[in-house]
């Protein structure tokens, strides 16, 4: 996320949307929950760079 | 901004070596096309009213919305409970399917505001055009196209809304790249995807069987 350009990413839910759907998937095999999240662009080059910064110091 | 992106920062992945992404785009429209013009049928997702149950849709929302739309309805979150739209905003809605999210946002943002809808599976397109028709809403439009290059210009967008389609781009980071094109500065993201806590092998990565369920 922050690599194309956002911060604040945010996972706000998650849940198993899958669960007694008509057909079965490959969703359990992988553990797969739907989510909700949100991000913001960055409102400058600077803040981008800052929250780039934070993310390789972490790496 | 021009971003100076590239593999070496951490998490960052360009596309799957492999993956033959025509066959990909176009085993999807077969499975999306299903859903639009035969939504009562059995699919490995849930659909319709049900799954906006599931996915708390308020019914006030729905109300504006025509009962063709919400039968094709096949999101897997909820872009809405991150934060309702507001007034004269600019919304773009990524792999807009049949329109639900769209014609919802359109409510939201009024008159004074601005919805495109974009998917790249010509039967949805005529379904979210036609519901929109019926909602006599004048404030949307929908678009064919690819969520790797959106037609819909540059900073134009307030939010991005986006349901259950991020995860079908080969290219995840072409595709953000595409949203941050389209916002503004501080615009929004309110997605609703899916996320695997198993990891997938990389042979998973290039079945398209299993990208499509």
């Amino acid at each position: 996320m922050i690599a194309a350009g956002f911060v604040d990413f945010e996972i706000a839910w998650r849940g198993d949307v899958y669960a007694g759907a008509p057909q079965s998937s490959s969703a359990a095999q992988f553990g797969t929950l739907g989510i909700n999240f949100r991000a913001r662009k960055a409102h400058d080059e600077a803040e981008w760079a800052e929250a780039l910064g934070m993310l390789t110091c972490d790496a | 901004m021009t971003r100076k992106v590239d593999s070496s920062i951490p998490g960052v992945s360009r596309g799957i070596e492999g993956l033959d992404v025509e066959s990909l785009r176009r085993v999807i429209q077969e499975e999306y096309t299903l859903v639009a013009v035969e939504p009562d049928r059995d699919f490995h997702f849930h659909t319709g009213r049900r799954l906006a149950a599931i996915l708390s849709y308020d019914e006030e929302w729905l109300d504006a919305v025509p009962e063709a739309t919400i039968a094709s309805f096949a999101g897997t979150g909820n872009p809405f409970s991150l934060g309702r739209l507001a007034a004269g905003e600019h919304v773009v809605d990524i792999g807009c399917g049949a329109g639900i999210d769209s014609i919802i946002a359109a409510t939201m943002v009024g008159p004074s505001g601005s919805v495109v809808g974009v998917d790249m599976t010509p039967a949805m397109i005529e379904k979210a055009r036609q519901g929109a028709k019926e909602a006599e809403l004048h404030n949307v439009v929908f678009r064919q196209g690819l969520g790797e290059s959106l037609p819909v210009a540059d900073s134009w967008a307030d939010v991005v809304i986006s349901n259950g389609v991020l995860n079908l781009f080969p290219d995840k980071l072409a595709a953000l790249r595409e949203m941050e094109r389209v916002l503004k500065p501080d615009g929004r993201l309110q997605i609703g995807d899916i996320l695997v806590q198993k990891a997938v092998p990389d042979n998973g990565k290039r079945d398209i069987n299993l990208w499509k369920g």
